[in-house]
Parts: structure tokens; C-alpha cells; sequence
């Protein structure tokens, strides 16, 4: 308690304009991520020195990047207080419907099959957007019957079936080895997207609306924002991403068919808890979500170079999930009582004032 | 009270509809739909799901849900699995399990009820944390020599008739949970729970207690239809029952329950479960694959979440509009605001809704 009275004024004391600024850095929620990362880098070294080698770095980076996409819509979703728990039925929705569009066109356009994969994407996410933002579904139960429906139907359509790289365009594969400046095309796409919706979800009007409604729906509307157009939104914008990744997943495997993407849902939600968007909807940061992605790659990653039975993973997974909702509860819970303490010093302080006045 | 009553007693009326056009509809695909063996068959294959939506019942009557009952069957599947390999009767294996489906079910309980957080963020981190441990313990391995009494649990019928072991188990527990949650104390509790907590809490409730109870409940009852699951399979894998939680929520949904809590009866949700079981049965006789069917069972989920969506909507707008017309005269009586503008405003209102 004292402690948390003090910091304040120690720091507006202490250093001026420096002091204010590493204050605010330091209470930057996602510092700690970053910390986390570079411990489990450095972990990871130590015991595997093979890890900082170029090509293991780029196949983290690349498996970083489809998860981070998808991440960022679900990041948006969370915030907006609701779960899109079909992303990956999409995900594997849009890479067979786009696959088998390029599958026999040697000289397809990949500016085509990127329009088709993400119009694929923005259709299913529409059809989210219908059950939860019109119809008032909740969304966990929408999008499980969602999911249903969308892996169901790829797998239809599919007929069992493999798309492979044999007779895929050249084109379409070179999308996921292409380099800029020595870093692959995929990587400075994320990057641009994580950089494009944190700034969104910061600055603008339409992200600001998706904060105020994650953190009370009802407040929202009284200020007139519209919770339709809202949720409709964000299950919207997470289609298209999905529908994004579905395009750049059979350009990074080669191998397209419809039971791709099964665990995704889970990595990516834990990738966003992870990363400090709270879970009850109105707080955290898109780029926290993206920074939740790389550590999940790199934790993933370690796992296989460490040579730790692989069948661990989705325990962690299911762990990291936990721990991060009740340690963000308790930090929470935390802030509130110090924040609570604050309010009753000052009305004391006033009254003590007053009183004397009186006096 | 009484209109209540008779809006659930019209819902249960037209899911019987629903259960007559099912056996219509499997007897046109199939003439082997009416034979003693398929019915049997159908009934069996259905039972696990249907032991688990009995708790899912009471679950989400009181406005709260268990996403991780599939993981939890798995769980205790491979519970049963190693068992059984490192040379442990069944027997004994069953009562371990059954502690196995408690424990987890009790890790779910005290995060909602003691530690304050959401079902739903609870139960997506244990139906990883779950499916990983059963990973954990059975890695890609199948377990498959059960001794054939046990697997008779499973597939076996009763003497010469044509009624499976498991739905004797299933009877015996439905008509167990509908008797508590319909002619008991603690039944009526978990409704005021899932109408209103808070009044719940203030009138002598001990909520946090009966949520716990309920997640133990679930998970034994997961670990209940793990033990008929791997009996019917006459295996135990890992990835045993997952996906299992749509059937469980679609039944429970279906059977009339309000996913928003706080109303639904035991009886509705059996009769969904026999439709559910027959559907998927007749589409399966149809040459329709398993994968294919769950498209009919998220459809048959949103459908059934929209047609309450929609009844929740008119009833709410007709009550509001209702409540307005009441409230007009008695304004004008007491010299309050002229009442058109207020009309108005809240048409305007409804509009950008």
C-alpha cells in the first residue's frame, strides 16, 4: 500500500522529464511481455544454440505471422467484449476454396486468389456478425456452432481431397519466400498490419467505440454508440483476416486440405490473453496480442529443438491461458484497492480541510 | 408462473413434434431404421453425449456453461487407458476415474465460484489444459483390450431385449436430475442463481458452494459417459470425445434451456437429446459422413438460438411497448411531460437498436 502511494510522487520528484517518461515506460503492460520473450530466447540459447541460426529464426518469424494476423482480429474481438471461436474453420475455409481456384491456372493472378480468400473470409465472418450483432447470439455459443458449420463445409467440399504444391502455381509459393531487405515478404505484412490496427484501436474513433463497448456495453449505448455496428464490425474485420491467412497458409505449407488450422483457436486466444488484452473485454493492446504470437512461436519452436515430448503443448497452452486471466485479475484487483485507498485519503484530506476552514 | 409454464409445456409439445417427424423422416431414408438393432443402436451411441448434457442442464440454467466436458471425457478416457495398461482391473479403474472426472471438475468449480472468474475464459483454458494432460499420459497410443463385460456397458443390451446397459445408466441419472432440479430445494436455487445472483446471494443462497458442486457434478458426469464412451469404442484415445461440447450445448439448447440462464426443464432437454440421436442416426443410415452431420448440428443450434433470439426480441419490444401505453395516461394524470416527444424518442431509440 505504501509502496503504491509513494511510486508517484517519488518519480515526479526525482528526475523530471526523464523520470516521467521511464516511469510511464515502465508501466507499460506490454514491457513485460517483451522481458518474458527475451528470457525464453535467451533459455532457449543456452540449452540450443541452433535457435539464433538464420533459417530457424525465419521459420519462427514465418509461424509467428499467420498466428499474430489472426491474433490481431481476435485481439479486436476480445476487446470489444465478445470470442470468435471459428477462426480456424476459416482460416482452412479460405485456404481450400482459394487452392483449388489456383489450382488450375498455372499463370493464376495472386492478386485474384488473395481477393477470393478474403472475400471467402469477410463472407463467413459476416455470417458471425449476423448471429451476434443482429440476432443477439451469445457469441461463444454462435461461433461454436459456426465452427461447426464452416469446418463442416470445408471438409464437403473438399471430399477429402489435398491440394498440394505439384499443382499449385510457382507464383503462389514464391508469395512466402519472397525477401525484403532479407526479411521475408510475410513478416513485414504482419508487421504493417499489427502496426496499422494497434494504431486503429488507439487513435481512432472506430477503435475508441470498440474499448467503450468491451468495457460497458451499456454506457456505450448511452453515449450513442451503436453495439450493432460495433460487434458487427470487429466479427467482420476477423473473417477477413482469417480469409487473409487462409491465402498466405497455402502459399507457406504448399499442402492445402480441410482439416488444416485444427488448433488454432486456441493458440491464437491464448496468443491475445497472453499478450494483456483482458479477457472481460475493454482493455489491452493489438500489439500486445501480436507479441503474445511470437512467444508462442518461440515457446513452440523450443519445444522442438529442446526435444520436450511435443504432446506438452497444448497443456502449456491451456496453463498459459489460466495463469495470465488470474494474474491480470489479481493486478486488477490490485489497482482497485490502491486506487479505492486513494479516493478515501483524498475525501479525508478534504474533510480535514474543511473542518479546519470551519474552525 | 403459470404462463411460464405453459410457454415451456408448448416448446416440449413441439420438440415431440420435432422427435415424430425425425422417426418420419429416418423411416423414409431407410427400412432399417425401424428395426429393434438400429433403434438400439442409435440410443447407445448417443448415450455419452446425453449423460453429459444432464449437467450441462444445470450448468447452464444458472447462466453459466462448461466448454470443457469433451476434454474432460478425454481425460478420463486415457485415465482409463493406462490403467488398464499397466495391468489394474477395471474394476478398479472405473472408481479412479471417476475421481479423476471430479478433480477436474473441481479445478473448473473453484476458479468460477471461488476465484471469481468466468466460465467460459475458465473452460477454454481447461479444455486445452485437459485434452493436454490426456495427451500427456496416452501420447498417440489406443488402447484397445478391454475385458468384454466392460465393453458391454457400452454395446451390450439388456438380457434378450434390445434396450443397451448405458441407457439404463442414463435413465437411471435423468430421472436423478430431474427430480433434484424440479421437486427440490437446491433445483429451484439453481434458478434464482441463473435470474438474478445477487438476490440469490441475498436471499440465503450459498451460491459460490452450489456452483462448485455443479462443476464437480459435471466433471463426474463426464467421467460417467468417458467410462460408457470407451466401452462403446472398445477403446481409449487421447483425442476420445473431442468436439463432444456442441452435441452437449446443442441438446441442452435445444431442449429449451435459456443460454442466458435461469429458465428450462429436464424434460425438454431428453426429448432433444432422442432427436438429436435419431437425426444424426438417420443421416448416417442417408450415407451422410459423421464430418457432414456436424454442419446439421450447428445448424440445428443456431436455429434453435435464433428462433429464442427472435421470441426474446418481440417479447421484450411488446413488453416496452405495452409498459408505454400503461405509463401514458398516468403521466397526463400527474401534470408530467406532454407524452408525444417521449414516444417518439423511444421509437428513435428501438430504431438505431
Amino acid at each position: 500500500m505504501i509502496t503504491s502511494s509513494e511510486t508517484p510522487t517519488r518519480s515526479r520528484q526525482s528526475g523530471g522529464a526523464w523520470g516521467g517518461f521511464a516511469d510511464r515506460i515502465l508501466r507499460v503492460r506490454e514491457l513485460g511481455l517483451v522481458v518474458v520473450l527475451l528470457l525464453i530466447c535467451t533459455i532457449v540459447t543456452a540449452r540450443a544454440p541452433r535457435f539464433l541460426d538464420g533459417p530457424n529464426l525465419e521459420q519462427v518469424a514465418l509461424s509467428a505471422t499467420l498466428v499474430c494476423i489472426v491474433a490481431l482480429g481476435q485481439a479486436l474481438v476480445i476487446i470489444a467484449r465478445q470470442i470468435d471461436l471459428s477462426v480456424g474453420a476459416i482460416v482452412a475455409m479460405s485456404a481450400f476454396v482459394t487452392a483449388s481456384w489456383l489450382e488450375g491456372r498455372p499463370d493464376g493472378g495472386i492478386l485474384t486468389a488473395f481477393l477470393i480468400g478474403c472475400g471467402v473470409g469477410a463472407a463467413l465472418g459476416t455470417g458471425n456478425a449476423l448471429l451476434v450483432a443482429v440476432a443477439r447470439i451469445p457469441a461463444v455459443v454462435a461461433t461454436l456452432g459456426t465452427l461447426a458449420i464452416y469446418r463442416g463445409a470445408a471438409i464437403v467440399i473438399a471430399r477429402g481431397r489435398q491440394i498440394s504444391a505439384t499443382v499449385l502455381p510457382e507464383s503462389y509459393q514464391e508469395v512466402a519466400q519472397l525477401h525484403i531487405a532479407g526479411v521475408p515478404l510475410l513478416v513485414w505484412l504482419a508487421l504493417l498490419l499489427t502496426l496499422f490496427f494497434s494504431w486503429m484501436a488507439r487513435y481512432t474513433r472506430l477503435g475508441r467505440n470498440l474499448y467503450a463497448l468491451g468495457s460497458s456495453p451499456q454506457s456505450a449505448r448511452v453515449a450513442g454508440i451503436s453495439e450493432t455496428r460495433g460487434i458487427a464490425f470487429v466479427f467482420i474485420l476477423s473473417g477477413l483476416l482469417c480469409g487473409f491467412v487462409g491465402v498466405l497458409w497455402g502459399a507457406r505449407f504448399g499442402t492445402v486440405d480441410a482439416v488444416i488450422a485444427r488448433g488454432l483457436n486456441l493458440e491464437v486466444i491464448s496468443a491475445v490473453v497472453v499478450g494483456g488484452v483482458s479477457i472481460f473485454g475493454g482493455s489491452g493492446s493489438v500489439y500486445g496480442a501480436a507479441l503474445g504470437a511470437v512467444i508462442f512461436a518461440v515457446l513452440q519452436n523450443g519445444v522442438q529443438l529442446l526435444r520436450i515430448n511435443q504432446f506438452w503443448l497444448d497443456a502449456v497452452v491451456g496453463m498459459a491461458i489460466l495463469g495470465t486471466v488470474v494474474f491480470y485479475m489479481l493486478l486488477a484487483r490490485r489497482v482497485e484497492r490502491a486506487e479505492r485507498e486513494w479516493r478515501r485519503l483524498a475525501t479525508l484530506g478534504r474533510t480535514g480541510l474543511r473542518v479546519a476552514a470551519d474552525r | 408462473m403459470k404462463r411460464v409454464r405453459e410457454y415451456v409445456a408448448r416448446w416440449e409439445a413441439l420438440l415431440l413434434v420435432f422427435l415424430i417427424g425425425t422417426f418420419v423422416f429416418g423411416a423414409g431414408v431407410s427400412r432399417y431404421f425401424w428395426t429393434a438393432s438400429n433403434i438400439s443402436i442409435a440410443t447407445a451411441s448417443f448415450m455419452p453425449v446425453a449423460i453429459v448434457a444432464l449437467a450441462m442442464t444445470l450448468i447452464i440454467v444458472t447462466g453459466e456453461i462448461d466448454i470443457s466436458v469433451g476434454s474432460i471425457v478425454g481425460l478420463c478416457a486415457a485415465c482409463l487407458g493406462v490403467c488398464l495398461e499397466r495391468g489394474l482391473p477395471i474394476g478398479a479403474a472405473m472408481p479412479l476415474s471417476l475421481v479423476v472426472g471430479a478433480l477436474a471438475g473441481l479445478g473448473n468449480g473453484v476458479m468460477v465460484a471461488y476465484v471469481g472468474l468466468p466460465s467460459l475464459v475458465v473452460t477454454i483454458g481447461t479444455l486445452a489444459l485437459y485434452r493436454g494432460l490426456a495427451q500427456i499420459v496416452l501420447r498417440e497410443r489406443g488402447v484397445s483390450d478391454f475385458p468384454e463385460w466392460y465393453q458391454n456397458i457400452g454395446f451390450g443390451t439388456i438380457g434378450g431385449s434390445p434396450v443397451p446397459w448405458s441407457s439404463l445408466i442414463f435413465a437411471v441419472l435423468a430421472i436423478g436430475f430431474a427430480v433434484f432440479l424440479h421437486a427440490t430445494r437446491g433445483g429451484r436455487a439453481l434458478y434464482a442463481i441463473g435470474n438474478n445472483r445477487e438476490a440469490a446471494r441475498f436471499s440465503g443462497i450459498a451460491v459460490k458452494r452450489g456452483l462448485l458442486g455443479l462443476f464437480v457434478t459435471s466433471g463426474v458426469m463426464c467421467s460417467v459417459a468417458a467410462i460408457v464412451l470407451t466401452a462403446y469404442l472398445a477403446s481409449a484415445r487421447s483425442d476420445t470425445a473431442s468436439g463432444l461440447e456442441l452435441q452437449v450445448i446443442t441438446a441442452v439448447v435445444l431442449g429449451g434451456v435459456d443460454i442466458f440462464g435461469g429458465s428450462g426443464t429436464m424434460v425438454g432437454v431428453v426429448i432433444a437429446l432422442f432427436v438429436l440421436a435419431f437425426v444424426q442416426n438417420s443421416l448416417g443410415l442417408a450415407g451422410v459422413t459423421p464430418e457432414a452431420q456436424q454442419i446439421a448440428t450447428g445448424g440445428v443450434l443456431i436455429a434453435t438460438l435464433s428462433v429464442f433470439g427472435a421470441a426474446r426480441f418481440v417479447r421484450a419490444h411488446g413488453a416496452a411497448r405495452g409498459r408505454f401505453r400503461r405509463r401514458r395516461p398516468r403521466a397526463l394524470a400527474t401534470g408530467g411531460r406532454p407524452s408525444g416527444g417521449g414516444e417518439e424518442s423511444v421509437k428513435a431509440h428501438a430504431g438505431r437498436e
